[in-house]
């Protein structure tokens, strides 16, 4: 028994030595996911000028070291020079030398960062243009509410919605069969899948049911947690339609590796194609349960977080 | 000072002696060294061939169910792998072992200033790891939230099954009492057992890593009991501290939030706890090594001393992604920046040191100059996770774990393997072998690169944290080969730390007498023959010198001089 275990995993290994198929320095050629959004390039371009800069000074230490390893190494007749380094001259080039490495690496970065922040990250859009969409994770699925038709989130008021009584009480909540909706609103709720339309600024605003989860867009180079008791916001805008993947960076359980989201991104005619699509009159399902709390989320949408 | 003579347990396990608490500790750190080690290495193997049994050589079919991992296994290694590495192996390998051998030593005191509240801190750390260990023996597992163990994921609103966060909890404040009891042992004896004549600028930088290190640990391991207490509270007690019940944002009552600032607030400086006395070794190490004083000694001290200061304020780099205001953000964004000026520093200040040198490239030697390379590397990549924009992306990927582990354990277990390689004469009287000593450092040393480097790569493609199976997703399908690469080359970097075993009970058991001052060093313990009996100095020392007084002009028979040996006078 014990030898067959032992062939499985050694033939398993072969076959998937991939590395070392593609050649062993094909590994290290790889970019990070394709960039599809019209503010990632800032962050790209942050990292790249920080790669560059520490690429030399890294570069230059190490050179030093090498340099140093071989005309400095032991050898008969080589005698160290008694020097403590405590000299103003040596004080002030070593000093010299850390400031140096500040303004030309940190304080180049912090500009970019902090002018990448002022004009796009923390610089929300407003207008008509915007979509909004609220995004509730839970363990271990994204849920997704669009305004619909009135462009309101929820009914009158969540606040209501959030009591118990008026799922009860509330007869247009019921459909004619005596079963709750779905969704009492023209929201549009879905579950896994989110789709935004290209070239237009997306807004989204998050909180989870039960635990800490991070909604993480890697080509769009942007992420954001969901911390319960708190709604968090974050831009982003496609300048690309295709199919991308939302990731889940918070440990938020054992089966977080598979929180994993659908983001469609869409021409504005297929977009709005299928908002309409989704905008279902009547009662959608008639498994309603007033108490499960994941039918009660949702709330009136936050302008200045 | 003589002792009486002593049983076998008050001389062995209930000891009052420093070097004896200070072997202790290491026999422990060393232990969890290995465990936490192994681990890793099954969650390199889970990422890299998440679609095959763990084998038999790791154990596979002895601790999985026909050693197949499930997602909870992966969660609780990686929760353990990190608790382990951080408060049962670095903690103790660097802070108590060294901290309890070196310290009384290298200022020439007899001892500990509490020798019993420092055996009492050993036993305290010895029951805290019971209870770890324990943890693997329950019913539903060890803990399994990250070694972060953020609420509510941690709390039973999170899913997770047992009492495993319980354990956890118990044994990390247990540790930080254990680690309280040495911090304020460690300073005590700092500030008022010095030899006469030993000024703090003439104390070894080993000792002042040390010693500002305890500092933090008596400022912030109480914030990290505080805050676990609160957790546990949570946990057994049913109170909402970190937890909120609403389903929908707005209604306040606990604040998960909270629980990270908490742990923030000390867990940055913790990075600096864990580090300072590899610093402070290295500098002194560099300095023996390359026969001539450590260069601006008094400089390297003062950026230690303003690292200390600056750690304490930065936590908040660690929660950009929170939602955090934008002028908080900022802020400590500029903060953190002003870090890498007393770091460039004092690293200029390392290579100094090594300018102008008669360099020895003795085992101690070759890890500490490993240690430049790992902290430069692993010093400067920390610069992406300083600034706020590149940080929203790289949060939470593989780039963080490459990042924090080459400034952490790479820095720390090169530094560690230096010490070992140092005092290890001192400790057992022994000498261990060179030959296997470098062979060890090259084995350790390539593949521990290609790993965390690699790490870093990946979280560059996006790859994120604590997943099970990475190839659930699709644009992380490209990283497959690379994953298998470090896999393979952290099982060679596990499978080389065999040489150092095999070296360090050879020398123990077979090697040769060490003389009392092999390396030539000027510091105070190398004065002393092992084993160096309780109580340390037959008398007690008096201080001329600063403690790397090489190649000192006026000494012209040898290349050193001891602390305690006055100049010769000229004529």
């Amino acid at each position: 028994m014990r030898r067959i275990i032992t062939r499985n995993w050694i033939s398993g290994i072969t076959k998937k030595l991939q590395w070392f198929k593609r050649g062993a320095w094909g590994i290290w050629f790889i970019d990070p996911p394709k960039d599809v959004s019209l503010d990632g390039h800032r962050i790209d371009s942050v990292i790249q000028y920080t790669d560059t800069v520490i690429t030399i000074y890294f570069g230059i230490v190490v050179l030093a070291l090498i340099y140093f390893i071989f005309k400095y190494r032991t050898r008969p007749g080589h005698k160290a020079v008694y020097d403590k380094g405590n000299s103003k001259k040596h004080v002030a080039i070593t000093v010299a030398m850390g400031l140096l490495v500040f303004f030309s690496i940190d304080v180049v970065i912090e500009t970019m960062s902090f002018r990448d922040l002022k004009e796009a990250f923390w610089n929300f859009p407003k207008g008509d243009d915007v979509v909004r969409i609220e995004v509730m994770p839970q363990q271990y699925e994204w849920n997704f509410r669009y305004p619909g038709d009135d462009d309101r989130f929820g009914p009158e008021s969540f606040s209501d919605m959030n009591s118990d009584e008026v799922w009860d009480e509330d007869e247009s909540f019921i459909d004619a069969n005596g079963n709750g909706y779905w969704d009492p609103s023209d929201d549009i709720v879905l579950m896994s899948e989110m789709h935004i339309p290209v070239n237009r600024p997306v807004v989204i605003q998050i909180a989870p049911y039960d635990v800490i989860h991070s909604f993480f867009l890697p080509n769009f180079r942007v992420k954001i947690d969901a911390t319960p008791g708190m709604v968090n916001a974050m831009w982003f805008q496609a300048k690309e339609t295709g199919v991308f993947e939302i990731a889940c960076a918070e440990l938020c359980g054992n089966s977080h590796y598979m929180m994993k989201g659908k983001l469609v991104v869409e021409s504005e005619e297929d977009y709005n194609k299928w908002l309409r699509s989704q905008e279902i009159e009547g009662p959608r399902d008639d498994w309603y349960d007033p108490d499960y709390g994941l039918f009660h989320w949702g709330w009136e949408w936050k302008e200045v977080i | 000072m003589t002792h009486k003579e002593q049983s076998f347990i008050s001389k062995y396990i209930f000891s009052t002696d420093h070097k004896v608490i200070g072997k202790q500790f290491l026999w422990m750190g060393l232990f969890f060294l290995f465990f936490g080690g192994f681990q890793a290495m099954l969650i390199r193997w889970q990422l890299s061939y998440p679609d095959l049994a763990v084998p038999v050589w790791l154990l596979g079919n002895f601790l999985f169910e026909g050693g197949r991992m499930t997602s909870d296994h992966y969660n609780q290694l990686i929760t353990m792998h990190g608790t382990i590495m951080i408060f049962w192996a670095i903690t103790p390998l660097l802070i108590g072992a060294f901290g309890n051998f070196v310290i009384p030593l290298q200022i020439g005191a007899p001892d500990m200033v509490f020798p019993k509240l420092n055996m009492f801190s050993f036993w305290t750390f010895f029951l805290s790891g019971v209870v770890l260990v324990a943890s693997y023996f329950l019913p539903g597992g060890t803990a399994a939230a990250g070694w972060t163990s953020y609420p509510p994921l941690s709390t039973p609103v999170g899913g997770i099954p047992g009492l495993g966060q319980v354990f956890w909890t118990l044994s990390i404040t247990l540790m930080g009492a254990a680690t309280m009891m040495g911090a304020i042992n460690y300073i005590t004896t700092i500030i008022r057992s010095r030899a006469p004549g030993m000024g703090y600028f003439k104390m070894p930088l080993t000792i002042w890593g040390l010693f500002l290190t305890s500092i933090l640990n008596a400022i912030f391991v109480p914030v990290i009991a505080a805050g676990l207490i609160l957790l546990l509270l949570d946990l057994v007690l049913g109170t909402q501290f970190f937890i909120t019940s609403s389903i929908v944002a707005g209604i306040k009552e606990g604040d998960p939030l909270l629980y990270q600032h908490v742990f923030w607030i000390f867990g940055h400086p913790e990075v600096y706890i864990l580090i300072l006395p590899v610093w402070g070794v290295v500098s002194d190490l560099l300095s023996v090594f390359s026969r001539k004083p450590a260069f601006g000694y008094k400089v390297t001290a003062i950026c230690m001393c303003t690292i200390v200061a600056l750690s304490s304020i930065v936590w908040g780099h660690h929660m950009y992604t929170t939602g955090m205001s934008p002028l908080l953000g900022k802020a400590f964004m500029f903060l953190t920046l002003l870090i890498s000026i007393p770091s460039s520093i004092f690293f200029l200040n390392w290579l100094g040191t090594l300018w102008r040198g008669n360099l020895k490239f003795e085992p101690p030697m070759l890890f500490a100059i490993a240690v430049l390379w790992v902290f430069g590397l692993g010093g400067l990549t920390g610069l992406y996770n300083a600034t706020v924009t590149s940080d929203i992306y790289l949060h939470d990927t593989m780039f963080v774990v490459g990042h924090f582990h080459y400034t952490m354990a790479a820095s720390v277990l090169l530094g560690g393997l230096a010490a070992i390689y140092f005092w290890f004469p001192k400790m057992f009287g022994k000498s261990m072998n060179p030959l296997l000593g470098k062979l060890h450092f090259w084995a350790s040393f390539i593949p521990l690169n290609l790993v965390f480097f690699n790490m870093m790569v990946m979280g560059y493609a996006g790859h994120h944290r604590r997943i099970f199976n990475p190839m659930e997703y699709e644009f992380l399908k490209p990283l497959a080969g690379l994953n298998e690469f470090v896999t393979i080359m952290a099982i060679i970097l596990g499978a080389a730390q065999f040489i150092f075993v095999f070296n360090f009970i050879y020398s123990m058991a077979k090697g040769k007498k060490a003389e009392v001052n092999p390396w030539n060093a000027a510091t105070l313990e190398w004065t002393v023959e092992a084993p160096i009996p309780h109580g340390n100095f037959a008398a007690v020392p008096t201080v001329y010198n600063g403690p790397h007084e090489y190649s000192h002009p006026k000494v012209t028979d040898r290349d050193w001089i001891a602390q305690s040996e006055p100049l010769p006078v000229e004529g």
